[in-house]
């Protein structure tokens, strides 16, 4: 395992190392390392953003819906699920940042008290991304690192160095396992996925009010907030399953994180799908009912235009593949779902990008259409970003409980005393 | 007296006394106010002044050279620090005078706008501001400042590509004036088209100095064709002038009277006053008809009412045809003049010029032969048109007929002494001749040039020439009126003049000041008025009473016989015009970074020149938009880009000039990296300007850069999705009319611009979620007459002079990242093959209700209490979020450093061009138009000194100012007698885009256009 866990490492590294060097180059060129242009002002910048903020949805989902809706079996794979949320989201987090053409002052987006006569100005979408997701953000390591002090004092104690004592001896914050500590911290934990639940709803919905606040054909939608949300969902448990996968295999995890959760994961990610494809049909349905021109055009450009590649991959990975989860055999076979999980998450990055950059590039006053093609730069950083993700999660694995422990052993057979949960 | 102790009163009477009112605004003692020796200012002051002797006694400091600076004891008159004055002076082209006034801002001229009082060009000597006076230019006036700080422009005088100093040229002429003197008949002058009255007087000493010496002028875009017209017609050489405000009816064959003619200022400006379609020069409710034969698109041609796609060579046929029907000449027989729309055009375009006999003028473009011109003079003295013929006295050979004796003299080894005054000659004389060869195998040659270029390597002397703002100068008007140039700043490289230069070849060492001065005031002119004015009064030309004789009898080729429209089994015969580039004009301009990244007025293509070629010539040739044709005429070869152009005649190849120049500088080609293609190479003293037989090839790609068709065109599953979009939306987007429908309205209903579009008849319309705004003081606003637009493009360059915008290269505008604030949109509506051109300038429209404010997170936009869109740079970080929200597109992003070539030292030098009233943007900053914001302070701030308030007409923006039609104009909508406000009340009055709701503040007027009805 660790030798495999090294190779991993090291490919991840050389990616994020690419993106590294891409992102300085960026910062220190400006934004025309890019292929974005007068027309076309966001493109994969905004697509990776908003691609990486949907994969951290599932985390979210999992840890505090189901965790509210008693549904254990999440148990086998809410910890992981939540640490790729936060990494999802520090992933996200880069493209806001480095987006902006001079993203040293970015910071002039947070509200501070200043000498400058500076002040946010709130009517802004983008400063409502700016709180969704340092909230989100927050609530989610909060959660995330409260579900961890026990498995960190169970490490602790099983700890044979000093150093690793020290380290999670403070990381599980004096954690004894005492049944006034369990019953105080099963009240938090229950408050926190209270708190998250409505993340789940806003952040995606915040994110799309970028595109749905606006004027353009093509964004200017009231459809956005719960389609954002259902594609959101769609594509963390892609991801969730494309990492678990492997990852029951490589560290044996078979026997805690059953067949059974990755069907039911399957069956989630088929009725989001369907969601999804609802979505795309409904934007279309009320293009052509709007009686607008412009909107008409943008769906018509879309699917016939340029684009229609894009749009192709996106209906093709988005409505097609997820059919295939009705069959029992596509929900049971893990090369299958891997396979299929992967489309999905291709197909929702050219959701976005459909939806930013094609939209963008035909918009009223035709002498100012455009095309969009992107740089290595552009590849690179989002290369980059999946490097920073993978490393992340290698570490994560490595050195964190990836499975979380406690809750495990609460819903093992062994701990009902022969009675099933 | 004031006391710290005693600060308290009992009643203003005491308080008085107390406390007195300072008299002075800065009392002496404000600054020794307190008793404590060692005071906060004085404290800096000591600290202040040890720091500075540290840092003059310490050991690590650098040794800066010892410089002494001088304050000045007397203030120039008129000069305030930090303000801009205007001066009169002239920008000659093309030999033919350009009467600007020059901003100059502590000593730097920056900006070039027509001279409002000349009276050819401007509204005459006493405009007013409130008739909003106007002079108007080109966008090559416009970026001719861009020139002055060329950092490329040649920096000293070399010998044989040495360098060399100004005393051993003048021992060089020294020594060899007496060589001259013995053989004058082996000297030449070869020079630009020269108009100066001074530089004339030059030349007749010169030719009296050295008498058999010859001197040629040359110029490659020449209106000599009309000049030997003219001559044929009445014997003299002459220049035409049409008065088109008293023309109902003007009909151009194959040329532009909007920016190519020498007299297209006037024309412009008369044309756009008999077009008004209220009240116009015509009388009320009148407008003129303009009637377009061309066969490449031309400004003319687009805002023609009547358009006929001709090859060039089938004008001769046309104006025989005309000249049959309406004068005497005997009919052609030519079978395209039997094509059902040929015909019919003609028939009403003969009747409707009999009916306006007096009122109606036909204008010859410059490519047409000479014939034609002398048809067109015979035709409009049978309409009575009101054409005036100007006799300037000169008595000069043409410029074809001067380059090529200059070269056959040359080649017979009978020059000994060349003097190239200006001009490009190795470059762009007739390939034939092969000048370039031919000047370098002279004994002893000069080139006076502001670059050291391809023809400078060529001549054994190379001598920089001060730039038009460097000195004295003059010019003619195409009317004759004398302008006068006057210098704004000492030459920065150490140039002379031409005139300089020809005062000493005579051993006569003068300045160009005296030399002018000399001729002003030796003809009775007062030389201070003559300079402040920037004219002589009352010196046009006299006009030419005479009769048009007998006309030589011209036989058609057979291709002038054929068809205009071919079939597969006989296609049209294919033939070349060569036509001036928007970027460059004949390829002096390669170098002026503005204009080569202006777009072309139709192709929008910028930084290369091209082919141009109808569809359905590129189908019958498989040629393609981007890609690279050969193009072969009488055995000369050249492949260059190819841009296929709706409207383009059929069997027209339109080689722009100007392009593939290999001296021209870092921007314009430095023989490393090309920029455009040297049509010059197909072009031979046989065929100037059209030539029949050519043959074209197919063949690979190329990449074209262009502002406006960034792929738009392109389709996708769909192949037709962009033109069937563009199709749908454009009859909202530019609004036309007919004259008949605007005047008399449909249905019993005045036509009104709005009335089309559901959403202004909605009672809803207009409300916002947010607070309105409310204007108290002013509340400006813009109209743009799409009516009189002539897109020339002088606005695109005159906002670019004014804003500091920078220019981004062909990479990056293929990239869709161009600057530009404002740009003029081009649209076709109609066939491919016939299709009528519409423009729209589109800059920023400051929405009342505008959509960038609401998405900018740092407030980096926002709404200023006198309606503006400001644009904080400082505070922008670069989201393009209000980009993307812009339904007009207008926003610029600086999406890499534009202004990184200025760290290097060599282009230093044009950083002096900048406005210093405007930022200069760093990277990731976005910018747009801003009305001009700095020119509405400094204007108010004026009125509020003076203690008055704003005149209408006062403000101008800088497109405002360079449009020659007064297309676009801005004002105060607060005012109600300001133009703006009645532009905006008007019927024809339209908002972009205003079904969004975004409440605009430039209004657009619809087109009215003004069609035969007979040709409906």
């Amino acid at each position: 395992m660790p030798k495999a866990w090294f190779i991993a490492l090291g490919v991840a590294l050389v990616l994020a190392s690419i993106g590294a060097y891409c992102i300085y180059h960026v910062v220190m060129t400006g934004i025309g390392a890019w292929g974005n242009n007068n027309s076309v002002g966001w493109a994969w910048d905004i697509t990776n953003f908003v691609w990486w903020i949907g994969i951290g949805h599932a985390g979210t989902l999992i840890s505090a819906i189901l965790y509210l809706m008693r549904q254990q079996w999440r148990t086998s794979i809410n910890r992981a699920a939540e640490a790729m949320t936060i990494f999802a989201v520090m992933c996200a987090g880069i493209f806001p940042i480095i987006h902006t053409g001079r993203p040293w002052l970015a910071w002039w987006m947070i509200p501070h008290p200043n000498d400058m006569q500076m002040w946010p100005q709130f009517r802004s979408p983008l400063m409502w991304d700016v709180f969704a997701i340092s909230t989100y953000a927050t609530t989610s390591i909060l959660f995330w690192y409260m579900g961890l002090v026990p498995d960190l004092a169970t490490f602790r104690d099983r700890s044979k160095t000093k150093l690793k004592q020290a380290i999670y001896g403070v990381l599980a914050l004096g954690w004894r396992g005492s049944a006034r500590q369990w019953h105080r911290y099963e009240r938090a934990y229950l408050i926190l996925a209270a708190l998250s639940t409505p993340l789940v709803l806003s952040v995606h919905s915040v994110v799309s009010f970028d595109f749905a606040t606006s004027l353009n054909p093509g964004w200017h939608t009231t459809i956005f907030p719960p389609y954002f949300v259902a594609g959101a969902i769609f594509s963390g448990f892609a991801m969730v399953m494309t990492l678990m996968i492997p990852a029951r295999y490589l560290f044996g995890l078979k026997h805690i994180i059953k067949a059974e959760h990755i069907e039911a994961m399957c069956k989630v990610t088929l009725a989001t799908g369907m969601m999804v494809g609802f979505a795309y049909s409904v934007e279309f349905f009320i293009a052509w009912y709007s009686g607008s021109e412009y909107e008409q055009f943008t769906f018509i450009n879309r699917s016939t235009g340029p684009f229609w590649w894009s749009w192709l991959s996106m209906v093709t990975c988005n409505v097609i593949v997820p059919q295939f989860f009705w069959f029992k055999k596509c929900r049971t076979n893990p090369w299958i779902i891997i396979v299929l999980c992967l489309l999905i998450n291709v197909g929702m990055w050219f959701e976005r990008f459909v939806i930013i950059a094609t939209s963008l590039s035909r918009q009223f006053l035709p002498s100012s259409w455009s095309y969009y093609w992107p740089t290595k730069y552009d590849v690179g950083v989002f290369i980059g970003t999946m490097g920073l993700f993978l490393t992340l999660f290698l570490l994560f694995i490595r050195f964190l409980p990836a499975v979380a422990i406690s809750e495990v052993k609460n819903t093992l057979p062994e701990a009902h005393a022969g009675k099933d949960h | 007296m004031p006391s710290i102790t005693d600060p308290y009163w009992k009643s203003l009477g005491e308080l008085a006394t107390v406390n007195p009112a300072p008299t002075d605004e800065f009392p002496p003692s404000a600054d020794t106010q307190t008793v404590d020796p060692l005071s906060r200012r004085n404290f800096f002051r000591l600290m202040g002044a040890s720091m500075a002797l540290a840092g003059v006694a310490g050991p690590g400091c650098q040794r800066y050279e010892r410089e002494e600076i001088v304050p000045l004891s007397r203030r120039p008159e008129d000069q305030v620090p930090g303000t801009t004055l205007q001066y009169a002076s002239t920008f000659e082209l093309a030999g033919v005078a350009h009467p600007v006034l020059v901003g100059s801002y502590e000593g730097r001229p920056i900006k070039i706008d027509g001279n409002p009082f000349h009276p050819f060009t401007g509204d005459g000597a006493d405009a007013k501001v409130t008739d909003h006076r106007h002079g108007g230019s080109t966008a090559f006036v416009q970026a001719s400042v861009l020139n002055l700080y060329d950092q490329d422009r040649s920096r000293g005088l070399s010998n044989r590509g040495k360098g060399a100093d100004f005393n051993e040229f003048k021992a060089w002429l020294a020594t060899n004036r007496e060589a001259m003197k013995k053989d004058p008949s082996k000297v030449r002058v070869l020079s630009e088209a020269l108009s100066s009255p001074t530089l004339a007087q030059l030349r007749r000493k010169f030719l009296t100095d050295f008498p058999g010496a010859k001197w040629a002028e040359w110029e490659p875009i020449s209106f000599d064709n009309e000049r030997a017209g003219l001559k044929l017609a009445f014997g003299k050489s002459a220049r035409a002038f049409a008065h088109l405000d008293r023309a109902e009816t003007i009909v151009v064959l194959d040329g532009d009277i909007f920016v190519e003619h020498p007299a297209a200022m006037r024309y412009s400006r008369d044309w756009k006053a008999s077009r008004g379609p209220e009240a116009s020069s015509l009388g009320d409710g009148k407008m003129n008809r303009l009637w377009s034969v061309e066969s490449s698109w031309s400004s003319t041609g687009a805002m023609a009412d009547h358009r006929l796609a001709l090859r060039a060579e089938l004008v001769l046929p046309f104006a025989q045809a005309l000249d049959a029907k309406l004068s005497s000449g005997g009919a052609p027989s030519a079978e395209f003049l039997n094509e059902a729309k040929v015909a019919k055009f003609l028939t009403v375009l003969v009747e409707e010029l009999g009916q306006n006999r007096g009122k109606a003028v036909v204008i010859a473009g410059r490519r047409q032969p000479p014939v034609v011109h002398a048809l067109v003079a015979r035709i409009n003295e049978a309409l009575g048109a009101p054409v005036d013929y100007y006799d300037d006295g000169d008595d000069r050979l043409t410029h074809k007929e001067a380059i090529v004796e200059l070269a056959n003299d040359i080649k017979a080894k009978a020059v000994s002494h060349l003097f190239v005054l200006g001009g490009n000659p190795a470059y762009d004389a007739p390939n034939d001749l092969d000048l370039a060869s031919a000047i370098a195998s002279v004994e002893n040659s000069v080139h006076l040039s502001e670059w050291d270029d391809e023809t400078s390597e060529k001549t054994t002397w190379h001598v920089p020439r001060a730039n038009y703002l460097e000195s004295w100068g003059d010019a003619r008007t195409w009317d004759g009126t004398w302008t006068i140039a006057q210098p704004l700043i000492l030459p920065l490289y150490g140039g002379i003049s031409a005139l300089e230069l020809m005062a000493l070849v005579m051993g006569d060492e003068q300045t160009s000041e005296k030399l002018v001065r000399g001729a002003v005031e030796g003809s009775g002119a007062t030389w201070r008025k003559a300079v402040h004015d920037g004219f002589v009064a009352s010196t046009a030309f006299p006009t030419l009473g005479a009769k048009v004789g007998q006309l030589p009898v011209v036989t058609l080729t057979a291709s002038q016989q054929a068809g205009s429209r071919g079939t597969s089994a006989k296609p049209v015969p294919l033939e070349v015009v060569f036509q001036y580039s928007s970027n460059t004009w004949d390829g002096r301009f390669a170098n002026n970074a503005w204009l080569q990244e202006t777009p072309d007025f139709f192709t929008k293509v910028c930084w290369d020149n091209y082919a141009i070629v109808a569809p359905a010539t590129a189908t019958e040739y498989g040629l393609e938009t981007d890609s690279l044709i050969t193009v072969e005429l009488e055995g000369r070869k050249l492949e260059l880009a190819c841009y296929v152009m709706p409207g383009q005649a059929i069997g027209t190849i339109g080689l722009v000039l100007g392009g593939g120049r290999v001296k021209a500088g870092s921007k314009g080609g430095d023989g490393k990296t090309p920029v455009g293609f040297d049509t010059y190479k197909l072009r031979t003293s046989a065929a100037l300007d059209l030539a029949s037989g050519a043959k074209v090839t197919a063949g690979s790609s190329y990449q074209l850069s262009g502002t406006q068709e960034h792929w738009d065109i392109r389709g996708g599953l769909d192949k037709d999705i962009g033109d069937k979009g563009i199709a749908e939306r454009l009859p909202r987007l530019v609004k036309e009319v007919d004259q008949t429908e605007y005047r008399d309205g449909t249905e019993g209903r005045a036509w009104d611009a709005n009335e089309e579009s559901e959403f202004w008849t909605d009672p809803d319309r207009g409300t916002s979620l947010f607070q309105e705004h409310t204007y108290e003081g002013h509340k400006w606003g813009m109209a743009i007459d799409l009516g009189s637009c002539t897109s020339c493009n002088a606005c695109m360059v005159a906002c670019q002079s004014e804003n500091n915008i920078p220019v981004v290269g062909k990479a990056e505008v293929v990239r869709n990242r161009e600057m530009h604030w404002i740009r003029i949109d081009r649209y076709f509506k109609g066939s491919p093959d016939d299709p009528q051109i519409v423009n729209q300038p589109v800059g920023c429209q400051q929405c009342e209700n505008a959509p960038c404010e609401q998405v900018c997170p740092v407030g980096a936009t926002l709404h200023s209490s006198e309606g503006l869109n400001d644009m904080v740079y400082n505070r922008c970080v670069g989201t393009r979020y209000c980009l993307n929200n812009c339904p007009y597109r207008v926003r610029r992003f600086n999406f890499l450093d534009w202004n990184a070539e200025f760290k290097e030292a060599r282009n230093r030098v044009r950083k002096l061009v900048m406005n210093p009233e405007v930022t200069v943007r760093m990277r990731g900053v976005m910018e747009k138009c801003t009305y001009c914001v700095q020119r509405i302070q400094n204007k108010k701030i004026k009125a509020k000194n003076e203690k008055r308030s704003v005149q209408d007409g006062e403000i101008t923006t800088a497109c405002q100012d360079a449009c020659p039609t007064q297309a676009i104009v801005f004002g105060d909508l607060n005012d109600p007698k300001a133009w703006v406000t009645k532009f905006h009340k008007d019927r024809r009055a339209y908002s972009l885009l205003g079904e969004l709701n975004t409440k605009p503040r430039t209004q657009y007027l619809a087109r009215v256009r003004n069609p035969n009805p007979k040709l409906a």
